[in-house]
């Protein structure tokens, strides 16, 4: 099954909304799936509790919050990363700040890239590039008129 | 004795004899039986000649049956002594004539066997045929005893004895004379072996006899002895030599041992070896003289039946001390310091001495760590016991003070331990509040912003200008409140991280401050001077911020100027530090509140003049405080601001 789509964890709704308004402007948001804590992220990818039937579709990236309630991105991270299946997903954690202490234990667990909140969509597209993740999410969404996705306004 | 056992001379003539013996038996033996049977072949010839004729003569009187005739033919045998008896038998084996006349009739047999011959125990028989022509007339039976026979074995047995005792008296002679051809150059060789291994007498040699294969094995024998000989001399010489050298050596060895010695006992210090059961071996004079003994009275003998605690002084233990110590080096196979003690000592009166030591016992090992020696070191410190003793009394009042002194500096180290608990608990507080700062401050300032940003693009082209300033408004301050904390924990960060310090060129800092700077000096004409500067020891990224606030300073507060000239230089020492500047020809200060610059949150212009947190010269000062220096400002207001700060050079680097 080819992989599909954007899964944004973000507990606090704020920034989840504007989030999703940053890829709202290139017709992303449609391919978002948008959950609100790490214990939900986990369920959804391991198949837990409501997402049983979620079918067999991945997400092609994975936008995640670091700071969240019940599990929070850290633990996300180790346990999607310790998968064997689920490890190959790119994940991009949201962070307040270039100096967060915690961006080194990201790195440890072998989170894929970062980016500061709030999320431009720019922003989003240079690090989801970097992975070579590009083309999974914009082939998805075709950019807005003719303009290429890269021309950020 | 057996044949293997005896003496050559005796076994050759033993052996000599015997062959000669077993040849004369064996050559009698022969000749005797060839003879016998030679001498009975002639003697049956002869009697059956004689039976012949007798038969021969006999016929006419058988034939005639006439006895007489008969009779006196038999009559005849009366000429050989040997016949002993006769008889003539007709055809029908009937006894016609006998001889000698009056024989008994049991003497012959009743009828005639046959005819032949036959040897009975003593007697010959010869049965003859008497015939004329063709015709049997009877039989002749003719007895003969065996006298001649036995005469002539008698004379042949004397015959025999006397030449075998002959040849043997010939063999015993011969031979003795012989067998000492053989003999005796062996025996002259088992002499001279024996001489030889009796009496280690290498010199002797074996008389040669012949030339034959005992000449050969005297000479070889006489070699070997001649070159034992050389040898002996030749080792007799070695051992002579050797000797002579081993001498020599244990000479120079005592020689040596004797100094060793003497250099031993006149050490300086006071030296006692024991051996591992701790009897004395040695010990040095000052040892002796410290204790009162001397050395050929002690040496050898137990070290406590030597040294024994004073037994007037109930409180003595050194023996028990010295004990323990001595078991501890030889377990520990380690030298073992003793504390002072008091181990009186004996006068040769008899009366003791009170006296205070200070010993050190060490373990002499061999290359196997086996324990060879202890040596007991020790110090006679019963002056300095005395004098302690002495002083002691005098200075109570020192030491009451000195342990007031103690104790109040133990309560202070409490103290101090104490307030850096707290001083570490307060950091990490602080560590926890920044981060929550971080995070959650700038969340609901994120959202301000978020919002206005969404809100612009929702209301696109529908609002006043009075609306859209007021939104501008709340995005500025939102802004500046979000430089305030990034400013606020960058203050706090400076403060908190340690210090990665390397050689800095801080020209190369400045150039990449400047850099960054390039933004907001577009349009600007700006003079930067960049003095040649020391390398100096620092934290590079903390002496980036620091310039970057300083240099940023002077592009904010130069903005006025028509031509701003910017200045980075070094000036002078102090404390072993270099002083460096950051100088403007910007708007400068009043010097009356110079000293409220670098403090934070303090300001010397209105927002709406220069903007700004008031935080980027309490940074500086951070810095410059965690690497040891100082800063200071000196301005004029509208002539400029000079800013300094103090740094340690790399040693011998060129300015």
């Amino acid at each position: 099954m080819k992989p599909r789509g954007i899964l944004l964890v973000d507990d606090n709704p704020r920034d989840a909304e504007m989030t999703l308004d940053a890829l709202q402007q290139y017709n992303l948001a449609n391919e978002v799936t948008v959950l609100h804590d790490g214990a939900e992220a986990l369920d959804y990818m391991f198949r837990r509790g409501e997402f049983v039937d979620r079918g067999l579709a991945e997400p092609a990236v994975i936008l995640l919050d670091l700071k969240m309630p019940k599990v929070d991105g850290l633990e996300v991270l180790r346990q999607l990363k310790a998968d064997p299946r689920l490890h190959v997903i790119p994940i991009v954690v949201m962070t307040s700040s270039r100096e967060d202490q915690d961006l080194k234990a990201c790195y440890k667990l072998g989170v894929n890239a970062y980016v500061v909140k709030p999320v431009s969509f720019h922003e989003f597209i240079e690090a989801v590039r970097a992975l070579g993740a590009f083309w999974v999410v914009l082939n998805e969404a075709p950019p807005p008129g003719s303009h290429p996705p890269m021309a950020a306004p | 004795m057996t044949l293997q056992d005896m003496p050559i001379r005796r076994k050759l003539m033993t052996i000599i004899l015997l062959i000669s013996g077993v040849v004369s038996v064996l050559t009698c033996g022969a000749f005797f039986a060839y003879d016998f049977l030679t001498f009975r072949e002639s003697l049956l010839a002869g009697f059956t000649l004689r039976g012949r004729m007798i038969a021969a003569n006999s016929t006419a009187a058988l034939a005639f049956e006439n006895v007489d005739d008969a009779t006196e033919v038999l009559s005849a045998l009366a000429a050989d002594p040997h016949v002993t008896a006769a008889g003539l038998y007709d055809r029908h084996g009937r006894l016609f004539a006998r001889y000698p006349a009056g024989l008994a009739d049991a003497a012959l047999p009743p009828r005639p066997n046959g005819t032949g011959f036959h040897f009975d125990r003593s007697h010959l028989v010869v049965l003859t045929p008497v015939a004329q022509g063709d015709q049997p007339l009877g039989t002749l039976y003719l007895e003969s005893d065996l006298q001649a026979i036995n005469e002539r074995f008698a004379r042949y047995g004397l015959i025999v004895v006397l030449v075998m005792a002959v040849s043997f008296a010939v063999a015993y002679l011969l031979s003795r004379l012989l067998e000492k051809q053989v003999s005796q150059p062996i025996r002259a060789l088992a002499d001279t072996a024996r001489a030889v291994a009796a009496r280690r007498d290498y010199s002797v040699r074996a008389p040669r006899h012949g030339a034959d294969e005992l000449g050969l094995l005297t000479d070889a024998f006489n070699q070997m002895l001649e070159e034992i000989q050389a040898l002996h001399a030749d080792l007799e010489r070695r051992v002579g030599e050797r000797t002579a050298e081993l001498a020599e050596a244990n000479k120079e060895l005592q020689r040596r041992r004797a100094e060793l010695q003497s250099l031993f006992e006149s050490l300086p210090g006071l030296y006692l070896i024991l051996t591992p059961d701790h009897r004395i071996v040695t010990a040095s004079d000052a040892y002796l003289q410290a204790t009162l003994t001397r050395r050929e009275d002690i040496i050898g003998r137990g070290l406590f039946e030597v040294f024994p605690d004073n037994p007037g002084d109930p409180a003595a233990d050194g023996v028990r001390n010295l004990r323990a110590s001595l078991e501890r080096v030889a377990a520990q196979r380690a030298s073992d310091t003793m504390a002072i003690q008091k181990y009186d000592v004996r006068r040769p009166d008899g009366t003791w001495e009170e006296r205070f030591w200070s010993p050190v016992n060490s373990p002499l090992l061999d290359a196997d760590q086996r324990l060879l020696y202890l040596i007991h070191r020790v110090e006679d410190v019963t002056e300095f016991v005395r004098r302690k003793a002495r002083d002691a009394a005098g200075g109570e009042n020192l030491r009451v003070r000195l342990e007031q002194m103690e104790a109040e500096s133990f309560r202070n180290s409490q103290q101090v331990q104490a307030a850096n608990r707290q001083l570490e608990a307060a950091n990490a507080e602080l560590e926890a509040f920044s981060y929550s700062v971080s995070h959650d401050l700038r969340a609901p300032l994120r959202h301000v912003q978020g919002y206005i940003q969404m809100l612009n693009r929702e209301v696109q082209g529908q609002l006043g200008d009075k609306a859209r300033r007021y939104l501008q408004t709340i995005g500025d301050a939102a802004r500046e409140m979000g430089m305030l904390i990034d400013d606020l924990l960058a203050f706090s960060r400076m403060g908190r991280t340690e210090l990665r310090e390397t050689e800095v060129d801080l020209v190369r800092l400045a150039g990449e401050v400047r850099s960054a700077l390039a933004e907001s000096t577009t349009g600007r004409e700006i003079t930067w001077r960049f003095a040649a500067l020391p390398r100096v020891r620092g934290d590079a990224s903390m002496l980036r911020q620091a310039l970057a606030n300083l240099l940023g300073n002077a592009v904010k507060y130069s903005r006025n100027c028509a031509a701003a000239e910017i200045e980075l230089g070094c000036d002078g020492e102090e404390d072993g530090r270099r002083v460096f500047f950051v100088r403007d020809n910007g708007a400068g200060f009043d010097m009356r509140y110079a000293h409220k610059l670098f403090g934070v949150f303090q300001r010397l212009h209105r927002a709406d003049q220069f903007e700004g947190t008031g935080i980027g010269l309490a940074i500086v000062r951070r810095i410059v405080t965690r690497h040891g220096g100082r800063t200071w400002a000196e301005g004029q207001p509208g002539a400029g601001a000079t800013f300094y700060f103090t740094l340690t050079p790399v040693p011998n680097d060129a300015p």
